[in-house]
C-alpha cells in the first residue's frame, strides 16, 4: 500500500509493502497528474488517492505512535500551515489549526534561505524579536530592518524566531513540544521556541496513516 | 411591491400593531416577542426570516449601509431587506439579539421607506427543546429551530428523544454546511436553544453546557456572543472553540471532522 502526505512544498510517500524502508521525499512541484496512492493525508492529497485522512487525524494518530505517553502536546509547522493536537491522560484536550494568519510561514522561512543564500545551522537565536502572524507580512519587517541597517543574518534570524514564537502562542505556550514537520530540520527554528523541544522529524502525518491502516484492520476495514 | 399598503403604513407612527396592520410581507430579525408574532399570525402575514440566506445577491451590498468587518448574519440582515420587496421589519434589539442589531435596525430605519419596528423580546415562558435535544440530522434540527421563530406553538412533530454523543454550542450559523458533519445525536445549547425555548434572552439557559459530551463551541466571528462561546470552552473538559465568519474553510470542517473523531464520537 502506498502513503502519501502532499504537503504544500514537498510531499511524502511510503510504500507498506517494504518495511523498514526510508519514506521517499518529492517536491510538489514535481508531482505528475497520473500519480496515484492508496491512502493520502496533506491539503493537496484529495486529488492523488483513494482514501483520505484529514491532517489533523494523520498528525494525532502519528503522534500516539511515536511518543510513548499519555500526555503531550505535538505541534506541526509546515510549509503553508501550523497545527497541533493536545492529549492529557489520553483524552484530546485541545487542537488547532492555523491555515490563515500563521499562513506560509514554513515557505516564507525556505525562500528567505534561499533568497539571501543563508545556512540556519550557523545562525544563533538573536536575543531580539519581531512579532510575526504571518509569513508574508512578517517579511516587511526584515525589509525594515535591513534598510536601518541590521545584517541581512540578524534580520533574517530575528523573523524566524518570531515565527517560532508565534507557533508557541499558538500552541498555547506549552513547556514542553513534540515538533513535526519540515521545520524540524531548522536548527535555528527548534532553538528558538521558548521550552523544551523534541523533533520527531517530517514523517509523523505518514506514521499517522501507517496508523489509521492498522487501526482500519482492527475495526473490520470500517474508518 | 404593495405601494398603498406602504404608504398606509408610513402614515402610521404611532404603536407597532397600527404600524404593522396593513404589512403583508414582514421581515423579522432575531426572535421577535410572541405577541407581535401572533399578532402577524393572525392576520396571516408573510413572515421572512432575515438572519437566514433567502437572496442570492452579493454580501458586499450590505457594505453600502455597515462596515464589510461585521457580523456575517447581520450582513445578510441588510443584504435581504435590501432585495426583498417587505412591508416592514421587526428587530429583536433586546437583551435576547444584540448591539448590533439595534444600530442596524436604527440603519435600515433610516435607509428604507417601510417601518423598522424595534423590539426587546424578554419572554420567559419555557416552551420546551425537544429539536435541541432528540435524534435527527443536526442541519435539519436547526432548520427547524429557526423556522420555528415564526410561530407560537412548539414544534408539532418533535424528533425522539436521544442520548447526546456530541454537543453544538452557539447561534445557528450562516453558513449551515458546517452541520452537516455532525452525529444525529448531537444536542444543541446556547441560544439555538433558547430560541428553540422561545426564550431568546435566557442568559442561564444560554450558558448551559453538558460537560460529558466533546463539545463544539461554534462562534460567529465578530458576535459578541464569541466571548461567551470562548469562555464556555475554556472550561469546558471536551471542547473545539471554532469562529467562523461568512464560510466554513476547509481548514474549519476539518478541525470538527478530526476532532469529532478523535473525541471517539462516531457518526
Amino acid at each position: 500500500m502506498i502513503l502519501g502526505d502532499f504537503g504544500t512544498s514537498y510531499c511524502k510517500f511510503l510504500d507498506t509493502e517494504h518495511p523498514g524502508a526510508e519514506p521517499e521525499i518529492v517536491a510538489t512541484k514535481a508531482l505528475t497528474a497520473d500519480l496515484h496512492v492508496d491512502l493520502a493525508t496533506g491539503h493537496n492529497g484529495k486529488r492523488f488517492a483513494s482514501r483520505y485522512v484529514n491532517e489533523l487525524i494523520a498528525l494525532a494518530r502519528g503522534g500516539e505512535a511515536l511518543i510513548g505517553e499519555d500526555s503531550f502536546l505535538l505541534l506541526d509547522c509546515g510549509s503553508r500551515d501550523i497545527k497541533f493536537v493536545h492529549y492529557e491522560n489520553g483524552i484530546l484536550k485541545d487542537m488547532g489549526w492555523n491555515a490563515e494568519c500563521g499562513a506560509s510561514m514554513g515557505f516564507t522561512i525556505e525562500l528567505l534561505e534561499r533568497y539571501y543564500d543563508l545556512d540556519f545551522r550557523t545562525l544563533a537565536v538573536p536575543t531580539q524579536t519581531f512579532s510575526v502572524t504571518c509569513g508574508v507580512l512578517g517579511m516587511s519587517h526584515i525589509f525594515d530592518a535591513v534598510i536601518s541597517g541590521i545584517p541581512v543574518a540578524e534580520a533574517v534570524a530575528r523573523f524566524v524566531k518570531g515565527i517560532a514564537i508565534n507557533a508557541y502562542r499558538f500552541a498555547r505556550s506549552p513547556k514542553k513540544i513534540y515538533l513535526s514537520g519540515g521545520l524540524c530540520d531548522n536548527p535555528l527554528f527548534v532553538a528558538s521556541l521558548p521550552c523544551e523541544v523534541i523533533p520527531l522529524g517530517r514523517f509523523v502525518l505518514l506514521e499517522g496513516l501507517t496508523r489509521s491502516t492498522v487501526r482500519e484492520g482492527e475495526d473490520g476495514g470500517e474508518t | 411591491m404593495h405601494n398603498h399598503a406602504r404608504q398606509q403604513i408610513r402614515r402610521h407612527s404611532g404603536h407597532w400593531q397600527e404600524r404593522l396592520a396593513a404589512a403583508r410581507r414582514v421581515g423579522i430579525v432575531g426572535v421577535p416577542p410572541l405577541e407581535m408574532i401572533r399578532f402577524l399570525n393572525d392576520r396571516n402575514m408573510a413572515l421572512l426570516d432575515l438572519d437566514a440566506m433567502l437572496v442570492k445577491a452579493d454580501l458586499e451590498t450590505a457594505s453600502q449601509l455597515i462596515p464589510r468587518v461585521y457580523c456575517a448574519i447581520l450582513r445578510t440582515v441588510v443584504v435581504n431587506a435590501l432585495h426583498l420587496d417587505l412591508d416592514a421589519i421587526v428587530v429583536d434589539v433586546g437583551p435576547g439579539k444584540c448591539d448590533a442589531a439595534f444600530h442596524v435596525a436604527a440603519i435600515l430605519e433610516e435607509s428604507l421607506e417601510i417601518p423598522v419596528i424595534r423590539a426587546e423580546n424578554r419572554d420567559n415562558d419555557n416552551f420546551g427543546t425537544p429539536i435541541a435535544r432528540g435524534r435527527m440530522p443536526l442541519l435539519e434540527k436547526l432548520l427547524r429551530i429557526t423556522e420555528g421563530v415564526k410561530r407560537v406553538s412548539p414544534d408539532p412533530e418533535p424528533p425522539l428523544a436521544c442520548e447526546p454523543t456530541a454537543g453544538f454550542w452557539g447561534v445557528p450559523p450562516r453558513d449551515f454546511s458546517i452541520l452537516e458533519l455532525f452525529p444525529d445525536t448531537t444536542h444543541v445549547y446556547g441560544w439555538s436553544r433558547c430560541m428553540e425555548n422561545k426564550t431568546p434572552a435566557a442568559h442561564e439557559l444560554e450558558a448551559h453546557v453538558n460537560t460529558t459530551v466533546p463539545t463544539v463551541f461554534f462562534a460567529q466571528s465578530f458576535c459578541a456572543k464569541t466571548a461567551l462561546a470562548r469562555y464556555l470552552a475554556a472550561r469546558h473538559p471536551r471542547a473545539l472553540y471554532l469562529d467562523v465568519d461568512v464560510h466554513t474553510t476547509g481548514s474549519a470542517k476539518a478541525k470538527i471532522e478530526a476532532f469529532l473523531e478523535l473525541s471517539g464520537v462516531a457518526r
